[in-house]
């Protein structure tokens, strides 16, 4: 086919070369009327003349609490800036800025390199200047040629409380993190961008859209006019975002667990939203704005109690009697179990070769599932464990919502160990362990790891009979769907009413969590998780509800000794604060 | 057989190499000068970008200068169906800055196949219409083939990618009216277009309708479809911005943004001041190689592509510029000439083509940093730093220098 000859005329031909000569004859001539022509008019504008691309900074959104307190704000601080194309005499003048603002010069000149882009864009000097800096820079205008300034909006915390964890903390973008992006076009070398807590994962409704304002400067950088063919366009601020959590009650955790370590998640069930959570020891939450000084900085971050970690979501615990309603329904929902049968407990029970302890060594004595749940006694369920099976077990943990995320609203979550066949051959060998294991894992102990926000997903379950919503932290509008765990009503009948024993027989492990509030009804669980790290972890779960209205909690600290001596009691100081003020709001 | 192609070597047309290594310089020149404050990495700073862009398109012009003409011919519609597949292959993975215009292969630089897939539409076009004679004259004659280029571009359109699609579209055009069909046809093609556009301007409007009167006068055409034409055409000028602004201001920005979809209005007003700041200032004879104030500001996001133009125009002044342009018109005018002089007809095809995807990347990158048309800016053969293009661009000199030796193979 390549033999098919060329049928082009010469007319064609001829017609092509017009056609291109006049396109480039176009363009020709308007270079010429824009060089030529239009020459004195564009020098002057080039040279007398610059349009100045001016950007300002859009102030983040607000964070509020769920009453519409402010938690974490915005103040106006300026940024030092300079135009390298017109800056001369450069070490001269960063030497007389570093003595007005107090910052080396030998810092400025580095951030100069850091940010500069260009001969022509403002690069920045220096961060957080004060208006009073400013207005000493302003009175030598003269002498600082090229040198800018604009406003920044920074982060700002107005409130008593930290909720650094949950509110997390925004850090100046850096090059490696832009190209991660997948849209760059919002931001900027210098930009702020939410690194972590609810600043991170709500960064694209909180970032507003930066304003872009011309103006025409002249030769010594002064302001001559607006440029009227451009329009400006004013910064946006982003969105507010209301957030679950309530100040007075994380005001008062906060104050409960100073210099201890630990988590406490206060929240309602039925909704999954999370009224006040700390995780402990936290650390000021303006820590990493540049007001702070950088020996604060590494005070927080060498310390051996890793403050910055989150714990809530982050800290894996072995969860130790909490978990026993979890034995609990699953026993129940097999028929060969009978709660009214009594077993008794003498302090240990010899399974195989291994003698597995009650955490009272004398012995419970006779017990039914009732009185093992307020007395928390371990031998009874080591005894009627042999029932179900190990997957079986398994398996309503995961039901139960450990072992898998909460997908709460919080980056970093961990997923923690629920234990099952497969994984127990796999971490010992087919042969590397026996089933004396699932003895552990009934009571919440051996490889079964779980976090603090699991818990609090768990005892929602249970609180709402298997209709919690997900945990969540900032307000929303749709209930978030969440595992569902479908007990009979009757067996969560007798959970419960075993969890009320627990706060209000004489022997229950819990009974210091009663606030003693007329009209209160306490539901709880202690646990003392044996762990590797020393002294046992101190456990409470449960929830109270009044007229109707519920709140669950997670309390845990560490290594700080029995669930019931040390967790229980501080339960009770939660509840009297958060009942009495509704108390006192009721007799208003 | 590398014998028998050696000694066509010789044959090979020396003034369209001698213009490509003078464009290629002379943006080599250009970049070096944008590239002096430039810290970032290899592939950040445009000057060494360009050095490394430039051998593999130089290893691939030469390898395609072994390749026998049928072999090309041959597989020109498998090359065609893979620079299908390969604009297609973009919509499996994540958009990039929203759009589905880049391939990345984990390089650290993202593939645009859709230069590519410019190359092997033209080639396939070139083979389509030399394989079938026909007959030109009629009107449906040119619909196949059309369908032939709209397919690619369908695709590209919707990466979105307005500028590249357009681009597809014109070497159809050049190639159409090359194989015989009337121009006139290819005109109606156009027309509906060229009145909605126009409608929104005045003086533009009133030079179109003047412009389509005398065409329509021209070409003969029966009375009754002559009137129909030219009245069909005013009426829809007339009706379209009654259209536009009957849509929703949330509507007419959907469809600004689709027509470019990078840039906000503002950011292009602003970056055309600019450019006609730096080109005017320049003057005859340019400000002087890495003195130009006005492009050296780095806040035109595309300098060293988009607004090459504009740094020579303000460096290196008009005289330079101009060169440039008459090089480059040179260079057009060889490939059309060699196209002309062909023996066959797929060559000769494949030739205006390649001539045609040249001409409308220059006019439409140049006529935007000058301020004639408002549109996405296009790199500039040769001269704008690196990237798939300018891998494209030596592959099809490498393909005009094959196909214009007139021997038989």
């Amino acid at each position: 086919m390549l033999k098919a000859e060329n049928i082009v005329s010469y007319r064609q031909y001829l017609f092509a070369l017009m056609i291109t000569w006049a396109l480039v004859i176009i363009l020709i001539i308007r270079f010429f009327q824009i060089q030529i022509l239009g020459y004195a008019r564009y020098t002057q504008k080039a040279e007398t003349n610059r349009i100045r691309k001016v950007t300002a900074t859009a102030p983040r959104g607000l964070i509020l609490d769920r009453k519409g307190k402010i938690l974490v704000d915005n103040s106006p601080t300026y940024v030092l800036t300079a135009i390298p194309g017109e800056l001369k005499n450069k070490k001269q003048k960063f030497q007389f800025i570093s003595r007005i603002i107090g910052l080396d010069s030998v810092k400025v000149l580095e951030n100069y390199k850091k940010y500069y882009r260009g001969k022509f864009t403002p690069t920045r000097l220096a961060k957080d200047l004060t208006f009073n800096q400013i207005s000493r820079l302003e009175e030598n205008k003269i002498n600082l040629e090229g040198i800018y300034y604009e406003q920044f909006p920074e982060r700002y915390f107005p409130s008593k409380v930290n909720a650094s964890h949950i509110l997390g903390y925004v850090k100046e973008i850096d090059n490696a993190t832009l190209n991660t992006l997948k849209d760059k076009s919002n931001y900027e070398l210098g930009d702020m961008i939410g690194w972590n807590g609810l600043e991170q994962q709500y960064e694209l409704f909180l970032k507003g859209v930066r304003g872009i304002y011309f103006y025409e400067v002249d030769a010594f950088g002064r302001e001559v006019g607006h440029v009227d063919e451009l329009d400006p366009q004013n910064p946006e601020p982003g969105n507010n975002i209301v957030t679950t959590l309530d100040m007075d009650i994380q005001y008062h955790l906060e104050s409960l667990m100073k210099d201890k370590k630990g988590v406490i998640i206060v929240g309602k069930p039925r909704t999954g939203e999370i009224l006040a959570a700390i995780s402990a020891p936290d650390f000021k939450p303006d820590l990493f704005t540049g007001l702070m000084l950088e020996e604060e900085w590494k005070t927080v971050l060498y310390d051996p109690d890793k403050p910055l970690i989150n714990r809530m979501v982050q800290g894996l615990y072995p969860p130790g009697s909490i978990v026993k309603m979890i034995t609990a329904i699953t026993l129940l929902e097999n028929s060969e179990f009978d709660p009214n049968k009594t077993q008794v407990c003498e302090g240990h029970y010899q399974f195989g070769d291994r003698l597995f302890g009650c955490w009272w060594d004398e012995g419970h004595g006779e017990m039914d599932l009732t009185a093992a749940m307020l007395n928390s006694c371990d031998v009874y369920f080591y005894k009627n464990i042999s029932l179900i099976g190990f997957d079986n077990l398994s398996a309503s943990f995961k039901s139960f919502g450990f072992g898998v995320p909460t997908n709460i609203d919080i980056s970093g979550e961990a997923i923690g160990i629920v234990p099952s066949i497969s994984f127990m051959n796999k971490r010992y060998g087919r042969y590397g362990w026996s089933k004396g294991a699932m003895l552990n894992i009934c009571i919440g102990q051996g490889e079964l790891l779980v976090t603090p926000i699991q818990v609090f997903n768990y005892i929602n379950l249970i609180a709402s009979r298997g209709k919690a919503g997900l945990p969540h932290l900032v307000m929303t509008n749709n209930k978030m769907p969440n595992i569902q765990k479908n007990v009979k009503p009757e067996f969560w009948d007798k959970i419960i009413n075993d969890m009320s024993e627990v706060i209000y027989n004489t022997n229950g492990t819990g009974k210091n969590a009663d606030p003693g509030i007329s009209g209160l009804n306490v539901f709880g669980k202690t646990g003392t998780a044996e762990n590797p790290h020393g002294n046992t972890h101190a456990w409470f779960v449960g929830w109270a509800e009044y007229n109707e209205e519920q709140y669950s909690m997670v309390i845990l600290l560490e290594n700080a000794g029995s669930g019931g001596s040390v967790a229980a009691p501080m339960a009770r100081e939660i509840l009297k604060s958060i009942f009495n003020d509704i108390q006192v709001a009721k007799n208003d | 057989m590398i014998n028998i192609s050696l000694s066509h070597l010789k044959e090979i047309p020396p003034r369209i190499i001698w213009s490509v290594l003078f464009l290629t310089g002379i943006g080599l020149i250009v970049l070096r000068s944008i590239s002096q404050h430039n810290f970032g990495g290899l592939f950040q700073n445009p000057f060494t970008k360009q050095l490394i862009f430039l051998g593999p398109g130089l290893c691939l012009a030469i390898i395609i200068l072994f390749i026998p003409r049928y072999t090309i011919h041959k597989y020109s519609y498998l090359l065609y169906s893979i620079g299908i597949l390969l604009v297609l292959l973009p919509f499996l993975g994540d958009p990039h800055a929203g759009t589905y215009r880049w391939l990345n292969i984990g390089l650290p630089f993202s593939i645009q196949p859709s230069e590519f897939a410019k190359v092997f539409t033209t080639i396939a076009l070139a083979r389509y219409l030399s394989d079938y004679n026909i007959e030109m004259k009629q009107f449906s004659a040119i619909i196949l083939p059309i369908l032939l280029v709209l397919l690619p571009t369908a695709v590209v359109i919707n990466q979105p990618d307005l500028g590249t699609a357009i681009i597809m579209m014109t070497p159809g055009l050049a190639m159409l009216y090359w194989s015989g069909a009337r121009p006139f046809y290819l005109f109606l093609l156009l027309a509906p277009l060229m009145s909605m556009l126009t409608a929104f301007h005045n003086i533009a409007f009133t030079l179109w309708v003047f412009v389509l009167g005398l065409s329509i006068y021209i070409a003969h055409t029966r009375r009754f479809i002559a009137l129909s034409l030219f009245f069909g055409n005013i009426f829809l000028g007339l009706f379209s911005p009654f259209l536009w602004n009957s849509l929703t201001l949330y509507q007419q920005n959907r469809i600004l943004t689709f027509i470019n979809p990078e840039k906000d209005p503002l950011g292009v007003a602003y970056q055309i001041i600019q450019s006609k700041t730096a080109i005017g200032s320049g003057g005859i004879l340019g400000k002087g190689w890495g003195e130009g104030t006005q492009t050296h500001l780095k806040f035109l996001p595309v300098q060293e592509s988009d607004f090459i133009l504009s740094v020579m125009g303000e460096e290196l002044g008009f005289i330079t510029v101009s060169f440039v342009l008459i090089v480059f018109g040179f260079l057009i005018m060889q490939i059309i000439k060699h196209s002309y002089l062909s023996k066959d007809r797929f060559s000769s095809l494949a030739l205006i083509g390649f001539a045609t995807i040249f001409m409308s990347h220059v006019f439409v990158n140049t006529a935007m940093t000058v301020g004639l048309i408002p549109v996405k800016g296009l790199p500039f053969p040769f001269i704008s730093a690196g990237g798939s293009f300018l891998i494209t661009s030596y592959i099809m000199i490498g393909l005009i220098l094959k196909l214009s030796v007139n021997y038989s193979d």
